[in-house]
């Protein structure tokens, strides 16, 4: 396959975008080079972006491309439909690269109609471990990819705001942030720490049978209940937290009488979950649309390759002892 | 656009894969993950929180209904013997530096969620019913000879019944592999976990059944060490290629010294 060399400055996004929608890789410059400006673009965006419905609300992608097709399929096309990605687009999946090089291409492209927070897995020390790291060395011949996709992730806004009303984040609510303000202050601009408030909103868990925040029996990390839930969104004059970060089988899930959802964006987890996924659309005053979905066709074509990836689950028969 | 109304049922994976040797009977079931309602009883059932990927309507089961005997292996049962006392509590790499930080700031919040064995190891062997038939400590060895033979393999399967990354602190993985050829079967069920910055484990159980005689031999093995050990043992391979190979439970597995061994044997026919 020929890639066309680009200069940094020239970079044709819609020529990207084409080539991204059927799958194609981009070259490593070009990589580098839409990084870089996303990297300028980002620093501008507040660490609480504040945005207007309507907007479809995207979960966990974890590099399965198919799957994200699959949601432009469904919910609409940029521009032409509004996007919050709440983060954790690479990892687990067998297309990180080709996921997170459309979803810079579409952000560049469209900076007002496309939004994507951080997650965790949108950091250098968990994609070395979780597969992103991996797939660019194989898919690119060196870690140099990983490098500029990772560099630009240190720039990912951490929450956003739809309609002054709607409080979205990866993970959840941290002990440290009591108001919204808070969060504007953190300094977001580096690798996610292990500890503090930005960990704690790409890293924390609701617990519905409790109340307060509590610790995990991990030894690091937070769960956050009942009360805190209401509280927050007193303090913060909000009416709903929306966050990704757990896998359901329904694709999404209400807790604390509706107060909180959960959405979840990959189908099939890892190719062999069996899970639905949603999209959640949010209407122009409010209304909120669970949109849900199966695992595109197209990754059955790629099942086998997916097998021999998840080497503790392919089904090839094999001659064990 | 129109909208395809909210599904009710996720797709079936697998329906489930089933042979008859004779007496014996296999049948393994791949399914999707618990749903909530499924998992809110589940841990009721349990009394601490289900692994992230909770395969409670996975199983391999092998019977033999003329004998009386069966083997079971789910996920349920597995996580039935999980600790809960929170005695074998391991911590995160980086809970040291977590807490002395946490407790400068919040030093309000004690109360940890449950304290249990969070990466869910278990030395569960699989459930068997059976009236009158006991295993027996022996000395005697699962016949791989007999297992290196290149017979025809009627029925394969892989089933995972649980996983858990362990909130991105590694891996934790609960998974059975069968194959059935026509004189005998080979189960394998592997936990392997990953604590980055601790520590490696392996529990593994054997299973190995002849048709004819009835013979059943079981071998169940844990294995374990640092994974400051284990990450020592890799420099000479590329860094490009490590994070792949400790993610890899077969290339971890020979690296990782036997702490425990037993092997059990009953002859039923």
């Amino acid at each position: 396959m020929a890639i066309p060399k680009y200069k940094t400055s020239s970079v044709d996004l819609d020529e990207c975008i084409e080539r991204l929608y059927k799958k194609e890789l981009l070259a490593e410059s070009v990589i580098e080079a839409i990084c870089n400006k996303l990297k300028e673009q980002l620093m501008s965006e507040s660490n609480v972006v504040q945005i207007m419905a309507p907007v479809t609300v995207v979960g966990d992608i974890h590099g399965q491309f198919f799957d994200m097709l699959e949601i432009f399929k469904i919910a609409g096309y940029c521009p032409d439909t509004n996007y919050l990605f709440l983060g954790d687009y690479v990892d687990r999946g067998l297309f990180s690269v080709e996921t997170i090089s459309l979803l810079v291409c579409l952000k560049l492209r469209w900076p007002s109609r496309v939004y994507l927070i951080r997650g965790n897995h949108e950091s250098r020390g968990v994609t070395q471990s979780y597969g992103f790291y991996t797939e660019c060395s194989r898919k690119y011949g060196s870690a140099n990819v990983w490098r500029h996709f990772t560099d630009m992730f240190d720039f990912l806004t951490l929450s956003v705001v739809i309609n002054n009303d709607i409080f979205c984040v990866h993970g959840g609510l941290s002990p440290s942030i009591h108001s919204i303000d808070q969060i504007k202050v953190i300094d977001r601009f580096r690798e996610i720490p292990h500890e503090g408030p930005m960990a704690d909103l790409v890293w924390s868990d609701p617990d519905p049978d409790r109340d307060e925040f509590s610790l995990s029996p991990r030894g690091a990390g937070y769960t956050f209940g009942a009360q805190v839930v209401k509280k927050f969104l007193e303090v913060n004059n909000q009416s709903h937290i929306l966050r990704a970060h757990q896998l359901c089988q329904e694709g999404y899930q209400l807790l604390f009488d509706g107060l909180l959802s959960t959405v979840w964006s990959a189908p099939n987890y890892c190719y062999r979950c069996g899970n639905l996924a949603s999209v959640l659309e949010v209407d122009y005053d409010g209304p909120r649309y669970y949109n849900v979905f199966e695992a595109a066709p197209e990754n059955s074509e790629h099942r086998d390759a997916a097998a021999a990836q998840q080497q503790d689950t392919g089904a090839v028969v094999e001659y064990f002892l | 656009m129109s909208r395809s109304p909210p599904l009710q049922t996720a797709p079936n994976i697998d329906v489930g894969k089933s042979i008859t040797r004779g007496d014996w009977k296999v049948t393994t079931h791949k399914l999707p993950i618990l749903n909530s309602t499924e998992i809110e009883a589940m841990t009721t059932a349990l009394g601490i929180s289900p692994p992230e990927m909770i395969f409670g309507n996975n199983s391999v089961d092998v019977t033999n209904e003329k004998l009386n005997w069966s083997i079971s292996f789910n996920a349920l049962d597995a996580l039935e013997l999980v600790d809960k006392s929170g005695e074998s509590m391991l911590k995160v790499s980086y809970s040291e530096a977590w807490q002395k930080m946490r407790e400068r700031v919040h030093e309000d919040i004690k109360e940890i969620v449950k304290p249990y064995d969070w990466t869910y190891t278990t030395n569960y062997q699989g459930t068997v019913h059976s009236s009158d038939r006991p295993f027996q400590q022996t000395g005697s060895e699962i016949p791989f000879d007999k297992l290196k033979r290149p017979d025809p393999i009627l029925l394969f399967d892989d089933v995972v019944l649980y996983e858990d990354e362990l909130a991105d602190n590694g891996i934790s993985i609960l998974s059975v592999k069968i194959r059935v050829m026509p004189e005998r079967l080979l189960i394998l069920q592997r936990f392997f976990m990953r604590l980055d910055g601790v520590l490696f484990r392996l529990r593994d159980t054997r299973l190995f059944i002849e048709f004819e005689t009835g013979e059943i031999v079981k071998q169940y093995q844990a294995r374990e060490d640092t994974y400051a050990n284990v990450r020592s043992g890799l420099y000479m391979h590329p860094p490009e290629q490590i994070p792949s190979l400790l993610r890899d439970d077969s290339f971890i597995a020979e690296r990782l010294p036997v702490i425990e061994m037993e092997r059990e044997r009953v002859l039923l026919g």
